[in-house]
C-alpha cells in the first residue's frame, strides 16, 4: 500500500523538541478545507494519527466524514476495497470491467454518505450499492445480448460441459465454480455469492438485495441446487 | 418428507447445511438422512459446494486502487460542477418536464396543423399577392430620381447617397466581409463621408476636355443606373439590385482607368484625403479607351434581379421594366410622382422593417436572418470576370485589400434595411 506524504511539524513553544508527524493529505485538492497543510499546529496534533484512524469503527470514521474530514474516507475505501472487488468479480468474472464498477460503487457511496442514518451497518449499505450497480450493468448487457442476437448462457452453459467432460485431472475447480457461477440467472448468483462466498448472514443479505427473508432462502436454495446439478461431477468426484 | 417435492427437499436441506432448522425439524431430517442415501448423497454435495463456494480463490489486492480512484473522484467532481447548471437530482424532475413539453408542443402542431398549412398558404398567397399588385401592375417609382453628376459622383467615390436634402436617410453600400457586400438604407451614417462636387474633382484631378467628357458621361450613365437599381412602391414595398455595390467599384475603376498616370496619383491623394473606401494601386498604367470603359456599365440591373421587399414578404426575382418609358410618364408628370414618391418613401422607411418576414419560403438562394432593429438578406451572385480581372489592375478596396486577393467564386450580397427613427418622428 502506498504510504501517504509526510508533513513534519515542529512545536517548539508548548512541546520542546517534539515531533507532531501527521499525514499530508489523504485525499486530493477536493477537500482543502481539511487539508493538513491549511491547518495549524495545534490542530494536526490533534488529529487523530493515521495508526488511530486504521483502527477506527466504520461508524466513527463516517461521523468524521459526515463531520467535514473528507480525508478518512480513504480508510473505508481501503478496508473495503477488496470485498466489494471480489464480490463484483464472482458475479461478472471480468476483472477489468470489475475495477471500474468498483470505483463507481466507491464514487456512489461517496456522494451518498453524507445522508447515511446508520440504520444499516456500512458494509450491507456498500454491499446494497454494489449490487445495484451490478444489476444495472447486468440489465445493459442483458440489453446488448438481446440486440446481438447472442444467448449468453447457453454458451456457458455449453462451456461448462465441455470442461467437465474432460478427465477429473485436468479439471480446474476455480474455473468450474466460476462457470457455474456465470450459469445462474443474476438474483440467484447474487445470493449465493453473498452467502456462500461473501459469508452473509440472511438477514443481511435480505437487507442487501431489499428483499424479503423469506425470498432469501428460496433463492439461495434455489442457486444452490442449479449448481449442484451444473457442477455434479465435479461434485461426484470429489465424494468418491 | 416423502410428501415434500424435490425443490421443498432442496429448500429444507438448503436451511439445513446452513444451520438455519429449529431443533425438531434438524431431528426430523437427521432420521429421514439415515433411511435415504440419495438424500446423504445430496447433503454431502451441498456441504462440497459450499466449501468450494466458500474456498473460491480472491484476486489479488488491488494496490494502486486508491491512486486511481482519488483521479476518478476528483474528475467526477469537476465534471458535475462543470456540467449541469442545476444539482442531479432534479435531473428527473427537468427531464420528465422537457419530456412533456416536447410532446405538449408536438401535440399542439399536430392538432393545429391545418391551421398551420392555412398560415404558411396565406404567406406564399401574400407572396404571389404582393408581386401581382405591386411589381406586375406597374406601381413601382424609382426611389431616386434626377439624380445629377455631383450625387453620382458622391455614390460613385464614397457609396453614399442621399435619398433626399430632408429625410438625411441615404443608400450606403460598402465591402463588409471577404464574401461580398453590404446594402443599407438608414439614417445618415456617424461617419460621413465628406461632399463631392463635380467641380472639385475637376480642380483636384485636373482632367483634359475629352476626359472630362469621358467621365462626364460615366456619371450619367451611373445616375440612369441608380435610378433604375433601388425602386419602392405602393404597399411599402421596395426593390433593391443586388450588384448595385458593383456599380461603386466600377466607377472608381473606371475614372482611375480613363485618366493618365499622373492624373491618377492626384485622384488618389483625392480619394486618400477624403478616406474612400477604395485605392488607385496601379498608378502606371496607362489610360484606356471610352469604349473599354463603358462596355462593362449596364443601364438596368444584371439580368433585371431584384431583391423585392415588404413589410411582410421578401423575395428575389426577375423584373421587366421599361425604364425609358417610366421615365418619360415621370416627367409628364413630375409634380404628382414626386408627392407620390415622397409619401410612399416616408411611409416606408417609417415603417417597421425589423417586423421582417421569418415564416415565407424563400428562393433557395436568398437567406434572411436579422434582430429587432433590422434584417438581411444574403445573396449569392455568379462572378462578374471582367470587372474582377479589371479591378486586379486598377484599384483594390482601402481597407481591405486581401479580398481581391483571395477573391471566392461566388460573391455574396448582403443587403439591409435599417430601421430610421428619424424618419419615425417626421412620420408622426
Amino acid at each position: 500500500m502506498a504510504l501517504p506524504l509526510l508533513d513534519v511539524k515542529w512545536s517548539l513553544k508548548d512541546k520542546p523538541y517534539q515531533i507532531g508527524v501527521r499525514a499530508r493529505s489523504f485525499v486530493p485538492s477536493f477537500t482543502k478545507t481539511n487539508d493538513a497543510r491549511s491547518m495549524t499546529n495545534d490542530q494536526i496534533l490533534q488529529k487523530p494519527t493515521i495508526e488511530v484512524l486504521k483502527k477506527m469503527s466504520d461508524e466513527a470514521l463516517i461521523t468524521a466524514f459526515q463531520g467535514g474530514d473528507h480525508d478518512v474516507y480513504r480508510f473505508l475505501v481501503e478496508r473495503h476495497q477488496e470485498r466489494i472487488r471480489n464480490m463484483l468479480f464472482s458475479i461478472f468474472h471480468d476483472r477489468d470491467f470489475i475495477d471500474d464498477l468498483t470505483q463507481e460503487v466507491f464514487i456512489k457511496a461517496y456522494q451518498a454518505l453524507p445522508r447515511f442514518r446508520f440504520e444499516a451497518s456500512f458494509y450491507t449499505w456498500l454491499y446494497r450499492i454494489a449490487v445495484n450497480k451490478s444489476r444495472d450493468e447486468l440489465r445493459k448487457k442483458k440489453l446488448r445480448r438481446f440486440f446481438s442476437f447472442q444467448t449468453l448462457d447457453e454458451g456457458i452453459k455449453k462451456e461448462l460441459n465441455v470442461r467437465l467432460s474432460v478427465p477429473p485431472e485436468d479439471r480446474d475447480t476455480q474455473e468450474l465454480v466460476d462457470l457455474g457461477l456465470q450459469s445462474l440467472p443474476e438474483k440467484f448468483r447474487t445470493a449465493v455469492v453473498l452467502k456462500d462466498i461473501d459469508g452473509l448472514s440472511y438477514e443481511e443479505i435480505a437487507e442487501v438485495m431489499q428483499c424479503e427473508l423469506g425470498t432469501v432462502k428460496s433463492r439461495i436454495s434455489r442457486a444452490r441446487s442449479m449448481l449442484r446439478k451444473a457442477l455434479k461431477p465435479l461434485l461426484e468426484e470429489v465424494q468418491t | 418428507m416423502k410428501k415434500m417435492n424435490e425443490q421443498q427437499i432442496d429448500h429444507l436441506l438448503s436451511q439445513y447445511v446452513d444451520g438455519r432448522l429449529s431443533e425438531i425439524e434438524v431431528q426430523k431430517v437427521e432420521s429421514f438422512l439415515t433411511l435415504d442415501i440419495s438424500v446423504q448423497h445430496r447433503v454431502k454435495e451441498l456441504r462440497r459446494l459450499k466449501d468450494l463456494l466458500a474456498s473460491k480463490q480472491k484476486l489479488t489486492p488491488d494496490i494502486g486502487f486508491w491512486t486511481r480512484f482519488a483521479v476518478a473522484l476528483e474528475e467526477q467532481k469537476k465534471d458535475e460542477k462543470s456540467f449541469l447548471p442545476f444539482p442531479r437530482k432534479f435531473i428527473p424532475v427537468i427531464t420528465v418536464m422537457a419530456t412533456a413539453l416536447v410532446v405538449a408542443a408536438g401535440t399542439l402542431v399536430i392538432q393545429n396543423r391545418m391551421q398551420f398549412v392555412k398560415y404558411f398558404s396565406e404567406k406564399s398567397q401574400a407572396v404571389r399577392e404582393v408581386y401581382e399588385k405591386n411589381v406586375l401592375q406597374g406601381q413601382l417609382l424609382p426611389l431616386f430620381s434626377k439624380v445629377d453628376k455631383d450625387r453620382a459622383l458622391q455614390f460613385s467615390l464614397f457609396g453614399t447617397l442621399a435619398l433626399d436634402d430632408k429625410s438625411k436617410t441615404e443608400l450606403r453600400v460598402d465591402e463588409q466581409s471577404k464574401k461580398g457586400y453590404r446594402i443599407e438604407v438608414g439614417k445618415d451614417s456617424k461617419n460621413k463621408a465628406k461632399l463631392m462636387t463635380f467641380n472639385r474633382f475637376l480642380a483636384e484631378v485636373k482632367p483634359t476636355s475629352e476626359q472630362k467628357h469621358l467621365i462626364d458621361s460615366l456619371l450619367e450613365l451611373t445616375g440612369r443606373r441608380i435610378e433604375s437599381s433601388v425602386l419602392i412602391g405602393e404597399n411599402n414595398a421596395m426593390a433593391i439590385a443586388p450588384d448595385l455595390p458593383n456599380l461603386n467599384r466600377m466607377m472608381v475603376t473606371n475614372i482611375a482607368a480613363c485618366l493618365e498616370p499622373n492624373q491618377r496619383i492626384q485622384f488618389e491623394r483625392l480619394l486618400e484625403a477624403n478616406d474612400a473606401p477604395y485605392t488607385v494601386t496601379a498608378q502606371s498604367v496607362p489610360a484606356r479607351k471610352g469604349d473599354c470603359i463603358f462596355e462593362n456599365i449596364s443601364q438596368s440591373p444584371r439580368g433585371n434581379r431584384f431583391v423585392i421587399i415588404t413589410p411582410d414578404t421578401m423575395m428575389y426575382s426577375q423584373l421587366h421594366i421599361n425604364f425609358d418609358s417610366l421615365r418619360r410618364h415621370m416627367e409628364e408628370n413630375i409634380v404628382t410622382f414626386e408627392l407620390r414618391r415622397e409619401a410612399i418613401l416616408k411611409k416606408m422607411i417609417a415603417r417597421e422593417f425589423q417586423y421582417a418576414p421569418r415564416n415565407v419560403p424563400w428562393p433557395h438562394q436568398v437567406q434572411s436572418f436579422g434582430n429587432d432593429n433590422f434584417f438581411s438578406v444574403e445573396i449569392n451572385v455568379p462572378t462578374e470576370e471582367i470587372e474582377q480581372q479589371q479591378m486586379r489592375v486598377i484599384i483594390q478596396p482601402r481597407l481591405r485589400k486581401q479580398i481581391l486577393q483571395t477573391a471566392a467564386p461566388n460573391h455574396s450580397i448582403e443587403l439591409h434595411v435599417w430601421r430610421d427613427t428619424v424618419s419615425d418622428g417626421l412620420a408622426r
